[in-house]
């Protein structure tokens, strides 16, 4: 199992891969952790004429603080925001998100923006991006743009990067008071794609009251999903609000897929109930935050 | 049996130290001059008919050296057969590379050499084979009775082996009699071995001498060795097969592969070495394979709860070819599926389907279908007559006052503890506070389950070519001890065992012995490491040439020392005159007599210092017994199954090596529970298999397994020594006491399972139906 | 030839070679090195065998191209100890509490175990299981691989509290 032959190249700046990835077109593919590039190479399932490999481009590392976000560089690794004091703090749910990760020697060469690119249908930190609200930051021969994560993810494992833009940094609102994050995931095994997950974000009042909700789902698509009546109907609730309903409706919109793991059935019922636990334990949080 | 001075110690096992440290060698690591590298072309069709192969892009890659298909290597090695089988076993030819027709996707169609392995990829990737595709033969059901669409088109028919329903009048009198009759259908999905390491072989052929050695991922070197012989038409003494470290096997690494078959032959064509070291998504969808089993049972019970009858029908899946024969596991399931139970009656049947997969693999346990349905039908009969499981396994099994007591199937069950293995594994579960415990956890909504699970194995089974073992012995003229074995050990530390009883049963310090499995020019002929064989009989062989030895070194030092044989003492490499232990000489000085100082032994005595034994047990088969039981809970909103405890009670008689078993066992509950919850080889209608990579073949994990206590019992077999086997019986115990833990569980919610494997899905799938959480 | 030149440091010796970018870490280091310790027994990232420490960080082998690994620091299972063949106090709790039986993933669990104790000294049970996910074993069922790593956590906590 050895992938098939490709011409290597190691950029500096941000500048040069994009001139890189313009000189060859389709026949390049940009290598960030490479935890999903590489197996798909080895297994001849992708092959590429040449590799931008982005680990040697300056300024892509890191996380730092910028007008009410938190900026993480695309190249930061999994491991590096499971770790980050400010990320704990500021964006939990991305905390939260991280150590579903595959597993630690994966979080340790994978990065924050190799995922999001990546844009499995069932990975964890797509779909935390979804939730968040987050904004892509992308570099591409005419410069920087910024994207939605609404905007991003448009099918699978496909965004809306053009073949010469790559994404640089992504930048995720930090929390406010009265806010509790979960993340809650089915897989087979610790560290194993999800076969349902979602990652939730609750706001509430100084009375417990839900203002505001964010109820993304992943491994139930094409891309993650924002189930947005079920974020409607938690929003103005209680304490005794029917969380099993607010699980069944959030994902009564998505039709999930048969695969040798698990029935689209059962994602969608297991679904229901992940949900229904991740909206109790983030309101749970979020009602903690009076204090 | 008391612990000797070495025999039922966990001695400190020698041979991991270069394995943690990262010296071993496997044999991807074994490098040879000139060595060059394989990669198989593989059909992408399960079942269709080969119109036409173009190999000239491939042969024009730089690097290249040959691509061979069918009319290369078929023609020198001929149709392959096991030693254990002959060639005229009733099964189609099973040739090298796929002629004519391909059988399952995988199939190895051409196989390319070149100067690295990459290349040989990128080559492999440029033949063009065209195959007019066929429907696939999947089901194995369906295909006993297609006779449209046939695997092997010259049997006339999919039907590999029958085994007629061995009942009669009496098996009907007994169900006409009964209180009532319970039935049941328990499936097995397919799985496969998976041993970390993949197969692989660096072949070499030395055209000078004539002479074809092999550097081999085996199990069982010998047979390789015979095979070599065999498939490339080279005397027997010619062929040397060599193994260091085997990565794993349970059974895939026992009979030689058509792959590995295709490289030796090419090693032989090209005149150069050829390296192939199979990847896993080869050994996933190419390495072969086992499980995939059904069984109807029917069980007659009286009124007091006594079960009378067993009527059982089986069908298994073979696959395109089964690497030994049909690999048919009928004839062990008809002697042991009625169990520890006191069932006077037995109709048995049994049907081998070919199908368009890969073959069957004889798989750690490989008739244990007939533990899994028994123990999930046991409960399922308890339930039925509203009894509690383990009262009802206590009513039902064969006392000792009973022994020799004489199964349906013609094996005389004796020498075991089966009511004891059941007191022992309630006891250390604690079987009734765990009843408290469930039902109160239940008022909760939470789902609890206990499972049980008991079985006798037929370790050692003394038949055939299997029947025998051999140790050569050697104190060498320093004194030093080399035990020397036809084994396949592929981490059952046979290395360590073999050195206790020897160092046992010689005298010697344990230091003083080192074992050799890994030449087979220098070893004597044996059968492999497999069938939880080796402790019955290499151990057998091991004690006997042992004490042959240890008569020549008493007899010998008892002239040096001017005293009786019979008075001779010996204990860690020294003899001494008992009772006088300042009258002793050590074993470097017996040694110097016995090869380098003939004058000093005694009259008559021949020089030199070794030994051969070769040892059959007594009895065809040596029973093991183990009552499995386990405690899950479900989540009844997502199908999760989360272990609480696992508890295994077992009589392999004496141990030789506590560790060493209780390993083996652990090892071997975790394999039971992949193929309970995780593991499933599927198939689509077309015959492409879903599980290629090591995402969509699920292994047990280390996150989710439960920490296995074990409890003994030992009661000797009849074997020197007294030992049992103990390789496999942590698997053919487990799965069905996972799915009766996990059906214990759902229970209450009317849900029940009796398909394998029991994912998340499945157990959701369950609830569901039955009116839901 | 598509071939560039490398060089990093292998257990503490400078390395340089020149090689095709496609060459894994994991290939490198079995056939240019010579160091056979590193086990390939998925080459897809799912097993874990290959796990080698690159700038001390634990990551798979066969998920980094050679190419990429330009300048950094590589320990790999037979570079863990301070002679060779001498145990570290991992390697050693492997020994005693069988956490190996055919010895082909062990490698890879001895350096995930041995930066996972160096990050979290004193894990708790579901962290032990957490951080062993990563690996894959086929024969010990990780009863002793659970008992090996709580061993040698109690071994190295008390070897710290001994020096200081």
């Amino acid at each position: 199992m050895k992938a098939a032959p490709f011409r290597y190249h190691a950029p500096s700046t941000v500048a040069e891969a994009v001139d890189l990835l313009t000189e060859h077109g389709d026949e390049a593919k940009v290598l960030a952790g490479g935890q999903s590039l590489v197996p798909i190479m080895a297994l001849r399932l992708g092959r590429y004429g040449h590799l931008v490999d982005l680990n040697r481009v300056d300024g892509l590392r890191g996380v730092e603080a910028a007008n009410g976000h938190v900026r993480v560089g695309a190249m930061t690794t999994q491991s590096a925001v499971e770790h980050d004091p400010m990320i704990a703090d500021r964006v939990p749910l991305v905390a939260a998100a991280a150590p579903h990760i595959g597993h630690f020697q994966i979080r340790n060469r994978g990065t924050v923006g190799g995922s999001i690119a990546h844009a499995d249908p069932a990975a964890e930190l797509p779909a935390v991006a979804m939730a968040l609200d987050a904004v892509m930051e992308v570099g591409g021969p005419e410069g920087a743009r910024e994207v939605r994560a609404a905007d991003f993810f448009t099918s699978m494992w496909t965004t809306s990067l053009a073949d010469n833009e790559i994404l640089t940094a992504v930048r995720f609102p930090v929390r406010s008071e009265l806010q509790g994050f979960a993340v809650s995931e089915v897989a087979r095994r610790h560290g194993d794609f999800a076969l349902v997950g979602t990652a939730c974000a609750v706001s509430v009042d100084g009375g417990g009251v839900v203002t505001d909700a964010a109820i993304a789902l992943f491994g139930v698509g094409p891309t993650p999903v924002r189930a947005a009546s079920a974020e409607e109907a938690l929003v103005g609730t209680g304490p005794d609000a029917d969380l099993g309903e607010i699980g069944r409706l959030a994902l009564s919109g998505v039709d999930p897929n048969d695969d040798v793991h698990a029935s689209g059935d059962y994602r969608r019922r297991a679904g229901a109930a992940i949900v229904a636990r991740a909206l109790g334990t983030a309101r749970d949080e979020a009602r903690g935050g009076r204090s | 049996m008391t612990a000797g001075r070495y025999v039922g110690q966990s001695v400190a096992r020698r041979e991991h130290r270069p394995l943690v440290t990262g010296h071993g060698r496997y044999v991807d690591d074994v490098t040879v001059a000139g060595m060059a590298h394989a990669a198989f072309v593989r059909s992408d069709v399960a079942r269709g008919t080969i119109t036409a192969i173009d190999v000239e892009d491939a042969q024009a890659v730089p690097g290249v050296f040959a691509v061979y298909l069918a009319a290369d290597l078929n023609t020198v090695c001929g149709p392959i057969h096991s030693t254990l089988m002959g060639p005229n076993a009733p099964m189609p030819p099973m040739r090298a590379l796929a002629e004519g027709d391909v059988r399952f996707v995988g199939e190895p169609v051409a196989v390319v050499v070149a100067e690295s392995r990459a290349v040989a990829e990128d080559a492999a990737e440029m033949v063009v084979v065209e195959v007019a595709a066929l429907p696939a033969v999947v089901d194995p059901v369906a295909a006993l009775t297609d006779t449209e669409n046939l695997v092997h088109p010259e049997k006339g028919t999919n039907v590999a082996q029958a085994m007629p329903d061995t009942g009669g009048p009496d098996v009907d009198a007994a169900f006409a009699g009964a209180a009532q009759v319970v039935t049941g259908r328990f499936a097995q999905s397919r799985g496969t071995n998976v041993p970390m390491e993949p197969r692989g072989l660096v072949a070499s052929w030395e055209p000078g001498t004539g002479e074809f050695t092999a550097h081999v991922s085996s199990q069982n070197p010998h047979e390789y060795h015979a095979h070599f012989a065999r498939v490339l038409g080279i005397d027997h003494h010619r062929v040397r097969v060599l193994t260091d470290q085997v990565g794993g096997g349970f059974g895939q690494k026992v009979f030689v592969s058509r792959d590995e078959t295709c490289v030796a032959v090419a090693a032989k064509l090209l005149g150069r070495p050829v390296k192939w070291i199979e990847d896993r998504r080869e050994n996933l969808i190419a390495a072969n394979q086992a499980r995939n089993e059904i069984v109807d049972l029917e069980v007659a019970v009286d009124d007091d709860g006594a079960m009378v009858a067993m009527k059982a029908r089986h069908v298994e899946d073979v696959g395109a070819y089964a690497i030994n024969s049909h690999a048919s596991a009928s004839g062990s399931m008809s002697n042991f599926i009625t169990g520890p139970y006191r069932i006077g009656h037995l109709g048995f049947s049994s049907t081998s389907a070919y199908t368009n997969t890969v073959g069957r693999a004889a798989y750690r346990g490989p008739w244990l279908m007939e533990t899994t349905a028994r123990e999930q039908m046991v409960d399922r009969v308890a339930r039925a007559i509203g009894m509690d499981p383990l009262e009802f396994r206590r009513r039902n099994t064969v006392t000792a006052a009973e022994f020799p007591f004489s199964m349906p199937g013609g094996v005389p069950i004796d020498r075991v503890s089966l009511t004891e293995v059941l007191d022992q594994a309630a006891e250390m579960m604690d079987y009734d506070g765990f009843r408290v415990r469930q039902a109160a956890a239940l008022s909760e909504g939470r789902h609890l389950g206990l499972g049980i699970s008991a079985y006798i194995e037929p370790s050692g089974i003394a038949f055939g070519a299997l029947a025998t073992e051999q140790a050569n012995i050697r104190i060498d003229a320093a004194g030093k001890v080399r035990i020397m074995m036809g084994s396949g050990d592929h981490g059952q530390n046979t290395a360590t065992t073999m050195r206790q009883l020897v160092a046992e049963y010689l005298g010697c310090d344990i230091d003083d012995v080192t074992y050799s499995q890994h030449d087979t020019t220098a070893t004597p002929h044996g059968s492999g490491t497999a069938g939880s064989r080796t402790a019955v009989i290499f151990g057998g062989a091991a004690i006997g040439a042992s004490k042959r030895l240890r008569e020549k070194v008493a007899e010998i030092a008892a002239h040096l020392l001017e005293a009786s044989p019979d008075d001779i003492e010996i204990v860690g490499s020294e003899a001494f005159v008992a009772g006088t232990p300042s009258r002793s000489v050590g074993f470097a000085e017996i040694a110097a007599a016995a090869y380098l100082a003939p004058d000093r032994l005694p009259p008559g005595v021949e020089p030199g210092l070794e030994a051969v034994h070769r040892y059959r047990p007594p009895s065809l088969f040596t029973l093991s017994n183990s009552c499995h039981m386990c405690t899950v809970e479900v989540d009844a909103a997502t199908g999760m199954v989360t272990f609480d405890r696992y508890v295994v009670s077992e009589d392999c008689g004496p141990m030789i090596n506590p560790t060493v078993v209780e390993g083996q066992i652990v090892g071997g509950v975790v394999q039971g529970i992949g193929t309970a919850l995780y593991e499933n080889m599927a198939y689509d209608p077309d015959g492409n298999p879903l599980a290629s990579t090591f995402l969509d073949y699920v292994l047990p994990g280390a996150a989710e397994m439960p920490e296995i206590e074990i409890g003994h019992i030992e009661s000797p077999s009849a074997s020197e020594g007294g030992f049992k086997g103990v390789g496999e019986g942590g698997t053919i115990g487990a799965i069905a006491c996972v799915a009766n833990a996990v059906n214990d569980a759902i229970a209450p919610l009317g849900a029940h399972i009796d398909r394998l494997p029991m994912g998340p899905s499945e157990v959701l799938a369950a609830i569901d139906s039955a009116g839901g959480a | 030839m598509n071939e560039i030149p490398v060089t990093m440091t292998v257990n503490g010796e400078d390395r340089a070679a020149t090689i095709e970018p496609r060459l894994t870490l994991a290939d490198y280091l079995r056939s240019e090195c010579g160091l056979t310790g590193t086990h390939l027994a998925c080459e897809h990232g799912a097993c874990g065998a290959c796990t080698v420490l690159v700038d001390g960080a634990a990551q798979r082998s066969c998920l980094v191209f050679a190419v990429q690994a330009q300048g950094a620091e590589i320990t790999t299972v037979e570079g863990l100890a301070e002679a060779p063949g001498e145990p570290t106090a991992v390697q050693r709790a492997f020994e005693d509490c069988y956490g190996l039986q055919c010895g082909f993933c062990t490698p890879g669990f001895v350096v995930s175990v041995t930066a996972f104790l160096r990050d979290n000294p004193e894990p708790d049970d579901r962290e032990i299981r957490e951080a062993l996910s990563g690996n894959l074993c086929r024969c010990t069922g990780y009863g002793g691989i659970y008992a090996a790593v709580r061993q040698a956590a109690a071994e190295l906590a008390e070897a710290q509290g001994g020096a200081s």
